[in-house]
């Protein structure tokens, strides 16, 4: 009875947040002293049907140490989905391997230069019978089973191991409080030294990988971060499994993580027969 | 995928777990079988290849050889009943259960015209042109149970087929595409992006003009006084009452048939569609025009 | 006298004796071989730093993890879910030959496939010997593989 109660105030108490910011937001610098906290509620095309969206804080990137500008929700089906290690340890693999080609290359006996003639008479010499200089069984002769060049390894992870790798990752990331939030990219100065501090004041890991909307990223962010090679600015399209994990801490603008989830909530209720069929080199 | 305290605790376990990253992370134990070759005592001995003869000098004949007897694939003489059978029109089937289906999940939208090109967009139903498929062939499995009222056009349907539909108040019309406008219908995306204007649809070939051009087949070159009192017909034939479609709500989308030359609905021949920018480019040029409407 | 001392002697002192069984290797002397003969190789350590030149040791290049390549990898791995969608991650890998990138098979498979790609460029004129080569290792493979092995068997 005590918990239906609770639950009950509980809900009252988020129905009564104070404002209501629909977040397809803005790239406009919004100082919201920390008296105001902003609670963005969202209204999803495919709304979680059984578990609590995520709330999780805003964090400013004006100052080195930590504001909280508001509380926002992540959908937990992209967010707080069953964090598969498996599914997370084959997208990596498979990233890995899909673009490997080994251009490792051995001759064989009949590609190494010379070796026509027989060395000498098959009988008389008392010596074993050869009949070239470039078998396998000579000095500087051809190789059997080398590695011939342009070997692939590439394989395409069927395309719902992909989706579930990436909601895996973030889940991963959000559970072990190593994705944050923030308003937008833009730093009051482009020196390195200020970001480094941030970094190590909010005790984000040393590598960071920031995640925006956009393609270009603010001036100030990309001067400071091309000094520090571990901290590294990626556009959504080009967030993957394995930056993340490269990466000690993920920070999300808040429109890249509205994208993230659309473009995923999307793609896990449309059909998509054509993307799961088997690859074929002429599809792309 | 997972229950929702799976999901729940496996994530609070994670809050005191170190952080993942790349060189913790490993595949489920057991996922991963690697093939051995046999090794000592016996292990070893003939690795498959069997004992003596030709199959341990792994000398592979071709697939069907008997080392000199007549095979069993040319022992049987030939016999032609199935001569040419692969360049005869072949329509892959959908059951009036599948069409249900689709249906009832909402699917298809039954207050359009339904075609090949929404059927096809449903994701249940696949053909590929290029191996002789002219389209759907609408079948009777699950006619005891469809409901639904809709007007579809098919590539082909049997006679019960169009009585369970007409029945429910439906229209069925029989149409033919030739491979071309099929390629479109399959992926009007893809065609649409390339840039090209929509060509016209080619009538049917010879031998497929009698089947689209009888009423009982409801044929779309079929005289439509005839396609009445056909469907009138069938009524009396199975002994159903014949819904009263002119009084229908819906009674225009009921009517809604493409021209023979037409591939889309709503959209004519010669004209070229842009996605991009959403707009659409209709011929002007009199050659064009009464090429097109030709 | 003298004998009397020395009976007295080994009357009253006997020394203790005890019996050897087991000789060590640490003990024993070292036959020297070839006594004598001056050793030219440096036996004597760890290395030979005052004789002629130091041997070349590789310069120690520490592994940088975040270099840009390294850093970047795996970029637009995701770019069909992510992105707008009418872009394959194989379209992406432009750092791979097009003639290669995003082809699975063996050896024999990936031949045909270059020789087919490389037909109508110069290449043949340009490079006879690597495109005969090629034609060889084709010819060789294919009678290999159709007459010398079961299907799906070798990894060629």
């Amino acid at each position: 009875m005590a918990s239906v109660l609770i639950t009950a105030i509980k809900r009252l108490t988020i129905t009564a947040a104070p404002t209501r910011v629909y977040s397809s937001v803005t790239n406009s610098v919004a100082t919201v002293s920390n008296s105001s906290l902003d609670v963005t509620k969202k209204e999803w095309m495919f709304p979680p049907a059984y578990t609590k969206p995520r709330e999780v804080w805003i964090e400013n990137m004006d100052s080195v140490e930590e504001k909280k500008l508001g509380l926002f929700e992540l959908h937990p089906t992209v967010f707080a989905s069953v964090p598969r290690i498996d599914l997370i340890h084959r997208n990596v693999t498979w990233q890995r391997k899909y673009r490997w080609i080994s251009w490792a290359h051995t001759k064989t006996r009949a590609e190494v230069r010379g070796g026509g003639k027989k060395p000498w008479p098959q009988k008389g010499l008392g010596r074993a019978r050869h009949g070239s200089i470039r078998s396998p069984l000579f000095r500087g002769g051809g190789v059997i089973h080398g590695p011939r060049s342009g070997t692939t390894h590439f394989y395409m992870l069927p395309f719902h191991q992909r989706i579930y790798g990436l909601t895996s990752t973030l889940s991963a990331k959000l559970a072990q409080d190593d994705l944050h939030l923030i308003k937008n990219l833009e730093l009051p100065s482009d020196e390195p030294e200020f970001l480094k501090d941030l970094i190590e004041n909010r005790n984000w890991g040393p590598s960071v990988l920031f995640v925006d909307d956009t393609d270009i990223a603010p001036r100030n962010i990309t001067v400071a971060t091309d000094a520090l090679p571990h901290v590294n600015i990626m556009p959504v399209y080009g967030l993957n499994v394995y930056s993340m994990l490269k990466h000690d801490t993920l920070v999300l603008t808040l429109a890249a993580a509205e994208r993230i989830e659309e473009r995923i909530l999307l793609l896990l209720h449309a059909i998509t027969k054509d993307k799961e069929a088997p690859f074929k080199l002429d599809q792309v | 995928m997972g229950s929702r305290q799976i999901t729940e605790k496996s994530l609070s376990m994670l809050r005191s777990l170190p952080r993942i990253s790349l060189s913790n992370l490993r595949d489920n134990p057991g996922s991963k079988k690697t093939s051995k070759r046999g090794r000592a005592q016996h292990g070893g001995d003939k690795h498959g290849a069997g004992n003596k003869g030709s199959g341990q000098r792994q000398n592979y004949m071709r697939l069907g050889y008997e080392t000199g007897n007549n095979p069993f694939y040319l022992r049987v003489p030939q016999e032609h009943y199935y001569r040419g059978h692969h360049l005869r029109r072949q329509y892959p089937p959908l059951s009036l259960l599948q069409l249900q289906h689709i249906i009832d999940k909402d699917r298809v939208d039954i207050n359009k015209p339904i075609d090949i090109a929404s059927i096809v967009k449903t994701g249940t139903y696949n053909f590929y042109p290029d191996q002789k498929h002219f389209g759907i062939n609408l079948t009777d499995e699950g006619i005891d149970i469809f409901k639904a009222k809709i007007n579809i056009e098919v590539q082909w349907a049997s006679e019960q087929v169009i009585a369970a539909i007409e029945r429910n108040g439906g229209v069925i019309t029989t149409a033919y595409y030739d491979p071309h406008s099929l390629y479109l219908l399959k992926n009007p995306k893809k065609f649409f992006e390339s840039g090209q204007a929509i060509p016209r649809r080619m009538i049917p070939p010879p031998d497929a003009i009698e089947y689209y051009t009888n009423p009982e087949n409801r044929g779309y070159l079929a005289d439509p006084d005839k396609v009445s009192e056909e469907r009138l017909k069938l009524a009396q034939k199975y002994g159903y009452q014949l819904p009263n479609i002119e009084s229908d709500p819906e009674y225009s989308m009921f009517c809604e048939r493409k021209d023979p030359r037409q591939i889309f609905f709503g959209l004519e021949p010669g004209w070229v569609v842009n996605l991009k920018d959403k707009f659409i480019l209709k011929p002007k040029d009199e050659e064009l025009l009464q090429y097109y409407s030709a | 006298m003298e004998w009397l001392g020395s009976t007295l002697l080994k009357t009253f002192w006997r020394p203790a004796l005890n019996s050897v069984r087991t000789r060590y290797h640490a003990d024993k002397t070292r036959l020297v071989r070839r006594y004598g003969y001056e050793e030219k190789l440096w036996c004597g350590g760890l290395l030979p730093r005052t004789l002629g030149k130091p041997l070349p040791i590789p310069e120690y290049r520490p592994y940088n993890p975040w270099t840009e390549k390294r850093a970047q990898f795996g970029q637009n791995d995701y770019i069909d879910i992510l992105g707008p969608g009418d872009l394959h991650p194989v379209k992406t890998l432009y750092s791979v030959p097009s003639w290669i990138r995003g082809v699975h098979g063996k050896e024999y498979h990936i031949l045909l496939r270059k020789k087919k790609m490389w037909a109508n460029t110069g290449s043949p004129q340009t490079r006879p010997t690597k495109w005969k080569e090629m034609e060889k290792r084709i010819g060789y493979l294919y009678r290999k593989l159709n007459r010398k092995t079961k299907s799906g068997m070798s990894n060629e």
